[in-house]
């Protein structure tokens, strides 16, 4: 019984914490709307980012075959998940990547006064509109390769789909949060470390077989880029080796954000504010 | 010359700058290299399932274009659209104004402050990288060395002009993360940065001839592996100055016409 | 049970010791050599149910500190506190429902986006009940002038209207403890005016309790009956105005008015030894202690040498007072405040 109620007391809470989140991003919103022009540039630049990204692609694939035995439409769903994810960051967690300055100027203080958890006021800081170009053209990407999967459609796969999708937007999410919260520790007015390992996901857009092991073990298990990408599109295309790590996506997502909070209430202990 | 003491002095300010943020600097440019490290993984994979040449290139010379791409890629970094449109965004351009110099030169000289710095620190990863890749294809002789430096300052050149024309776009919009971002892009895909010009299909490389980008990446890089004979090159790099006269000036034109607008518009 | 308890309250900042530029930080990074800080050293600190507690001290003398403490923004080094049966960095978001806060330097108004937006967020973030929510908000619009500016986004408004637009938002959900933290900060003498008359009707009309610090002693005397003072990290007063008066302003300044010049000011110097005498055309003024000489003593040694046509005595300003408590210029016979603080260093903060 007494478990229930607390069950009960904790779903309430993730309810009204899942509320108050989409109303301080929907206020974010209004505010990026009010400037139309930008708003449409954005959108724009985003697609246009991804559509160059595709004609390399293509292009590459004009020449050769496969990458190490990967096809075109494999490389290229790898590559619509990097940014259907990174869109998904941009569009509803935006707000990581302004903790650096939040934390340098001491206006993170502004958090820590309010009655609701800094990380939920954190990923609803802002928004990037960018984000809804990269969530666009990247799912179109998505669907196009989908459609070249040679597998049936069950509705297992269709479920297993979109749990990876959101693992893999998770995964991503966790790992922006967990850098950001670096701003504890080196204190910059720019998202340095964040940034920096942002980049890595260079690597997640091909195969990673065709990395040296180093490389290799840094996307795969220091910073799990290749759970992004790499993993669940070996799953999704039954990649014999593969396909069976895809699988653990899901819990690799819960991995991350469970160490991306942990990293980050670490940090907070470490905040010092400004002029004491 | 001594009307340009002062140019000399803030391209001289501006490279302190970068001293003063080094570590984000150094973050960033170390942010570049995961791009150029995966570039070199991916083709490395290319060249090595399918021996001998591919659209022209030897893998030694297809690494000879990645690393100069690379250092190209990271000259001017600190001139971009978003500084420029949030001086003219802020009305800071309004002291710049009202100073005798020249507002083209000066933002010239801000920008080309920095690229001593940037094309040092480029040319020691860029050497890095080539030694673990197992070396790059040289310069094929003097002279295409000679024509090379020649080409890679006309595409600095050059890349300045693109940016200072694009940026003009703040007068009209404060989106300029976007504006930037896009401007990118098409540069990235029609300059030979991402994948050499040659590898596209006719039409897109019909396309790419016409924009004045293939002279950021592609004519220098082709020109110091000595991909193209005498007269082509002579005549690639002849586009290359007319591209920087015609972008030069069209973005003195712009600029004249903007702050008319500004002025009558009541600023 | 008081409403705010400290005792031994610490907090110590760790600063790197790291010489200017890349190398040095890279020594840093190897070397890890750190010096303490002791912002705030051992305060206590009890402050009961509807007090109002003006907090003063010097630039860098602890007081942020403190309240970024009781807020629970930041986690002390030792000693413990308890706000209203919380530890606040523990029980940081209950112990926030329970308190408002407006620092004048920063807003919590969203930059964006219109004042009333930023209200309704916060009442959506207290989940403060509808009726009171509206109730509140009515009677704060109506007090603080605060209509004519509600639609407008608070990047856009001006100092003053954002402030009260502040103040309102801290206290819609009705906190039991208000922080100021230099809440007239770069305001006109009118809208310091209102702020303050709002915040003394708050104390006197709901009994919130208001902890402020401030630069701006007219704060402090419209608002509060309870004055702390900090200095480097220790709290060298704490009681009253008068009792601050008493302990600290010994001295009094005697000013005459005179008919002529005085011929000669030695016989007058001679008859006031131990006072520091100033002659200026037809005006004397004699500063005297006065636990040492009555003021009709001062007036009876001047008298006979000129004479008098007016004359006053002047009280020193707590401005002044305070002003001189901040600068160590204090001779009392209250504990001597500064002998015993080695950590001088810490008065060079910002």
């Amino acid at each position: 019984m007494a478990v229930k109620v607390a069950i009960a007391t904790r779903l309430r809470r993730a309810r009204w914490l899942t509320y108050i989140y989409f109303r301080c991003l929907g206020q974010q919103m209004k505010a990026i709307l009010a400037y139309e022009a930008d708003f449409v540039i954005l959108l724009i630049s985003a697609g246009l980012v991804q559509i160059t990204g595709f004609l390399f692609i293509w292009t590459v694939f004009q020449r050769i075959p496969d990458i190490n035995g990967w096809t075109f439409w494999q490389v290229v769903m790898m590559y619509s998940l990097i940014f259907i994810t990174e869109g998904v960051g941009s569009l509803f967690f935006e707000g990581t990547w302004r903790v650096s300055r939040l934390v340098y100027n001491g206006n993170f203080d502004q958090i820590l006064v309010r009655p609701v958890s800094p990380i939920v006021q954190v990923l609803a800081g802002a928004v990037g509109f960018n984000g809804l170009g990269n969530i666009v053209t990247g799912g179109a990407l998505l669907a196009i390769s989908l459609g070249n999967v040679p597998a049936q459609w069950t509705p297992g796969r269709l479920l297993m789909l979109v749990i990876l999708i959101i693992s893999a937007a998770t995964i991503r999410v966790a790992i922006n949060l967990a850098t950001s919260a670096c701003a504890f520790w080196i204190k910059t007015p720019w998202s340095m470390v964040p940034m920096f390992v942002h980049q890595l996901g260079e690597f997640a857009k091909y195969p990673i077989t065709i990395y040296s092991m180093a490389v290799q073990a840094m996307v795969v298990v220091a910073i799990p880029f290749a759970f992004v990408s790499f993993f669940p599109t070996a799953y999704l295309f039954n990649m014999e080796s593969w396909s069976a790590i895809g699988l653990l996506t899901p819990l690799v997502a819960v991995y991350c954000m469970f160490m991306a909070v942990w990293i980050f209430r670490v940090g907070l202990r470490r905040y010092e504010s400004t002029g004491h | 010359m001594r009307g340009l003491n002062k140019y000399f002095s803030i391209a001289k300010a501006s490279l302190e700058v970068i001293f003063v943020y080094r570590a984000g600097f150094a973050f960033n440019m170390i942010g570049t290299v995961f791009y150029v490290v995966a570039m070199f993984y991916l083709w490395q994979t290319i060249f090595l399932g399918k021996p001998g040449a591919l659209g022209g290139f030897t893998w030694p010379e297809m690494k000879a274009y990645l690393i100069v791409a690379f250092i190209l890629n990271s000259t001017m970094t600190w001139f971009d659209e978003w500084t420029m449109g949030s001086d003219i965004r802020e009305g800071r351009v309004a002291t710049d104004l009202a100073r005798p110099i020249d507002f083209q030169l000066k933002r010239f000289a801000e920008a080309i402050g920095p690229v001593p710095f940037e094309l040092v620190s480029a040319l020691g990863i860029g050497a890095v990288v080539a030694v673990v890749f197992g070396g790059i294809a040289l310069p094929a002789d003097p002279v295409h060395l000679a024509l090379f430096i020649v080409s890679a300052a006309l595409a600095t050149l050059l890349k300045f002009a693109i940016i200072y024309c694009v940026s003009m776009v703040a007068f009209w919009t404060t989106g300029m993360e976007g504006v930037q971002n896009a401007r990118m892009a098409v540069q990235n895909i029609f300059s030979g940065a991402l994948i050499p010009l040659v590898f596209f299909p006719e039409w897109l490389r019909g396309f790419a001839s016409v924009l004045p980008f293939q002279g950021m990446i592609s004519t220098p890089a082709l020109t110091y592996l000595g991909a193209m004979d005498g007269p082509t090159t002579a005549f690639m790099i002849g586009t290359q100055a007319v591209w920087v006269v015609g972008l030069m000036l069209f973005g003195r034109l712009l600029w004249r016409s903007a702050i008319k607008a500004v002025t009558i518009n009541g600023g | 049970m008081p409403l705010i308890e400290a005792h031994g309250l610490t907090k110590q900042f760790r600063q790197a010791v790291k010489e200017p530029g890349l190398v040095g930080s890279l020594k840093h990074f190897f070397t890890r050599q750190y010096k303490d800080k002791l912002a705030v050293d051992h305060i206590d600190l009890s402050v009961e149910a509807g007090e109002s507690v003006a907090y003063l001290g010097p630039n860098g003398a602890g007081k942020s500190t403190t309240i970024k403490m009781l807020t629970g923004i930041l986690v002390p080094t030792s000693g413990s506190l308890i706000v209203d049966g919380l530890v606040p960095h523990e029980k940081r978001q209950q112990n926030a429902r329970k308190m408002g806060v407006v620092f004048g330097q920063r807003t919590q108004l969203w930059w964006d986006i219109p004042v009333i937006e930023s209200f309704n967020l916060a009442r959506d973030m207290y989940e403060i009940p509808a009726a009171r929510y509206k109730a509140n908000l009515a009677e704060f619009t109506e007090l603080l002038g605060l209509a004519e500016f509600m639609n407008i986004p608070a990047g856009k408004v001006s100092l003053g209207q954002r402030m009260r637009a502040d103040l309102c938002m801290a206290l819609l959900h009705e906190p039991k403890l208000l922080y100021l933290d230099e809440p007239t900060i770069g305001l006109d003498i009118a809208v310091k005016d209102s702020i303050r008359k709002f915040i003394h009707r708050l104390v006197e009309e709901r009994g919130t309790t208001v902890m402020l610090t401030t630069h701006d002693l007219g704060d402090i005397e419209d608002i509060c009956n309870r004055i702390v003072i900090i200095d480097s990290g220790k709290i060298i007063h704490d009681g009253g105005l008068a009792d601050l008066k008493d302990n600290y302003a010994r001295d009094r300044v005697i000013h005459f008015q005179l008919a002529r010049p005085p011929a000669s000011m030695e016989p007058i110097c001679a008859g006031l030894p131990a006072c520091d005498l100033h002659a200026d055309g037809l005006s004397l003024s004699v500063r005297f202690d006065r636990f040492e000489f009555a003021a009709g003593e001062i007036a009876a040694a001047v008298m006979p040498h000129v004479e008098v046509i007016d004359f006053r005595i002047d009280e020193p300003e707590v401005e002044d007072l305070i002003r001189r408590v901040y600068l160590g210029q204090l001779s009392l016979a209250a504990p001597e405040p500064t002998a015993d603080t080695p950590e001088s260093a810490v008065a060079a903060e910002a």
